[in-house]
């Protein structure tokens, strides 16, 4: 993950909620309150670029209860809460994870990183190995069938698929985009190969 | 600027490189050699039969000068042989690429041996896997590249109607995509996930490239950081020093 | 309530769409401008909070404050990290551009004339390049012929694909006046067809003079 990846600082770009752990005078912004005082226990949704520094720093506190504790406690985002895992371990296919965030996967990778959570891990790998079979799919049929000729480079947001399928890959997250992008630029230079050998 | 083609060799650069693969030609007419940047072409003297890359060959069948004999692993009951083994017998793998070339040993009978010491020798294009001398049921690294040529240019060569063949290969194709697309699901269990890719053609790998790295990139990240306290945990308890180690080494 | 971060955020979306998009879309100037200054004033938040401490801050004694700082300062290096991605995603797709043959200047002014309905107009003021890009892409363009003249031989900004023919047929889209082949001058003019060898005119294809037939 480069300094300079767009999709990296995308998702650092996510709010995570926090717990501040100080009352912060000049922080009251960041809860709707400028000029405020931000007080021990606001509860706020912080930028990860934001909630992991903070919640990694070293205070230095030196007060007796002060020592250890960190600026801020975070939480697990909603996206990667209780409910939707549970929906997820159900029916990996079932689920928009796009819904939950854009930057699903590079997003649970980074809270990962920042905590121990096993089971995540586990539900997500199952997940994401799931839904590329499906990917690959709805690739092969978008690529390989139908006439694809002109501007079929341009995709971008519109993954150019109809029918069934459409709402499953509205759903991809950015992970997966990528993965049916690859997917469907292979079926596609197969599929021109295949109409140019009787030209020879 | 970043190289704007993906890692690997494209499909049309690899259908390019299938064309130096050798067949096996009938003349019609006689050619000196040519001296080719490869080599020199054999002379060509009807009815005898000859070695030729494929681009030539098929150049020579399109002024109808030679007759190309399809190679045996593309024979209807050769590929039906292969469909059923891909499906029925073995429906998990793809079926494994030809053997090495090989006779049999001097002094022990009974005994084959490697026709060549090094690997050089008998890579492609010169293991006979696209000549009349290829062996029946393996389809070659460059199977469908060589296949759907033929089929093109040279139906006419087959010893049964085109879209035999034709349709036989199409069977072939997709149950090896499909295949290839849930061989991906070999990578859930952490840990032990691996997919392997023997057997699987230039062309296939071409097209599944981006795709397959791209699952396989997935899941590392979604282990990283798992497999990072493992180590971790492994390392502060004294750790077994065996080959975890030469993971490290390579970078890995 | 808009936070420090937001609009630098905004800039990477901007970089985002430009990966995806075929062409290069306007330089962001103003949002440029106000993330930037956005830095300003965090910087002088800064150096207004240190100030009474005469250079002696002891973030123990005081985290409220030391916590301050810190949001302050991350702000800024996001900022910066947003920047620099939004103008290096430009770059590259301005270097890639270049390689292809395609008239980086030209077209970003025909892109930005083509929306005041004045076709061509190149006044500099209605690019889509920012002025330090127009530079940069003059500069690389240079840069790159300098590179490729050192071989005659090769074009190394030729076509990747494998040729299937030497020669190929070709139509003439736009007038694209004599050229000179190892068979002599040809006179392209519109509509007209030539059988022609494929590295003379790849150039051309590229640009959209000729198409390529069969």
């Amino acid at each position: 993950m480069s300094y300079y990846d767009v999709d990296s600082i995308l998702t650092d770009a996510e709010k995570i909620p926090c717990t501040f752990q100080f009352d912060i005078p000049d922080l009251g912004y960041l809860e709707n309150n400028p000029g405020q005082t931000l007080k021990t226990g606001a509860r706020v949704g912080l930028p990860l670029w934001l909630a992991e520094m903070l919640a990694i720093a070293n205070t230095g506190g030196i007060g007796p209860d002060d020592q250890g504790k960190s600026f801020v406690a975070f939480d697990l985002p909603p996206a990667l809460g209780n409910d939707v895992m549970q929906a997820l371990k159900a029916d990996p296919r079932a689920i928009p994870i796009r819904d939950q965030s854009a930057h699903f996967y590079s997003l649970a990778t980074h809270m990962m990183d920042l905590s121990d959570e096993p089971e995540l891990g586990t539900v997500l790998r199952k997940t994401f190995v799931t839904r590329a079979g499906e990917i690959a799919l709805h690739a092969r049929k978008a690529g390989g069938g139908g006439s694809s000729k002109g501007g079929a480079s341009e995709e971008g947001s519109n993954l150019g698929v109809g029918g069934a399928g459409e709402e499953f890959l509205r759903g991809l997250d950015e992970w997966e985009r990528k993965l049916f992008r690859k997917a469907h630029d292979g079926a596609r230079a197969g599929k021109e190969w295949m109409e140019g050998v009787k030209k020879f | 600027m970043a190289h704007p083609l993906p890692p690997g060799l494209t499909q049309a650069e690899v259908a390019f490189v299938a064309e130096m693969e050798l067949v096996t030609i009938i003349p019609r007419q006689r050619l000196e050699s040519i001296d080719l940047l490869s080599g020199k072409t054999p002379v060509l003297r009807p009815p005898h039969r000859a070695e030729l890359p494929l681009w030539l060959a098929l150049l020579l069948k399109k002024q109808r000068r030679a007759n190309i004999v399809p190679p045996p692993w593309l024979h209807p009951a050769s590929l039906t042989e292969i469909i059923l083994r891909e499906t029925k017998e073995n429906p998990e793998a793809f079926s494994p690429p030809p053997p090495p070339p090989s006779r049999a040993h001097p002094r022990e009978p009974g005994r084959a041996r490697r026709l060549a010491e090094s690997d050089a020798d008998i890579s492609p294009p010169f293991q006979p896997s696209c000549t009349a001398a290829a062996p029946a049921g393996y389809l070659p690294y460059h199977w469908l590249e060589v296949a759907e040529a033929l089929l093109a240019h040279a139906g006419d060569d087959m010893p049964v109607p085109a879209g035999e063949v034709r349709s036989l290969l199409r069977d072939l194709v997709e149950v090896r995509a499909a295949k290839m697309r849930s061989s991906t699901s070999q990578l859930e269990g952490f840990g032990g996930g691996l997919m392997s890719l023997r057997g699987v053609g230039a062309m296939e790998l071409a097209e599944s490239r981006g795709f397959v790295l791209g699952v396989v990139d997935g899941v590392r990240k979604i282990g990283a950081s798992a497999e990072a306290t493992r180590r971790e945990e492994e390392e502060a308890g004294g750790g077994r020093h065996d080959d975890d180690e030469s993971d490290d080494d390579m970078g890995i | 309530m808009p936070m420090y971060g937001d609009l630098g955020n905004k800039l990477v979306q901007h970089a985002k769409r430009t990966q995806i998009l075929p062409h290069l879309p306007p330089y962001q100037t103003e949002l440029v401008r106000t993330v930037t200054r956005e830095v300003r004033d965090l910087h002088r938040d800064v150096d207004s909070l240190l100030e009474p401490f005469q250079g002696s801050f002891d973030p123990a004694a005081d985290p409220a404050s030391a916590c301050t700082l810190l949001v302050n300062h991350l702000s800024m290096r996001r900022n910066k990290r947003c920047l620099l991605a939004y103008h290096r995603t430009r770059t590259e797709k301005l270097e890639v551009l270049v390689w292809n043959g395609s008239d980086v200047l030209d077209l970003s002014a025909q892109q930005a004339g083509g929306a005041n309905g004045v076709p061509g107009a190149n006044d500099g003021g209605t690019s889509s390049l920012s002025p330090q890009e127009e530079d940069y892409v003059r500069q690389y363009g240079d840069l790159l012929a300098a590179y490729k003249g050192q071989w005659t031989d090769v074009d190394l900004t030729g076509s990747l694909e494998p040729a299937r023919d030497l020669f190929i047929d070709v139509r003439v889209l736009k007038d694209a006046g004599e050229i000179q082949t190892e068979y002599g001058a040809i006179n392209l003019t519109k509509n007209s067809q030539f059988y022609v060898r494929q590295g003379d005119v790849e150039r051309l294809i590229a640009q959209g003079y000729l198409q390529k037939l069969g």
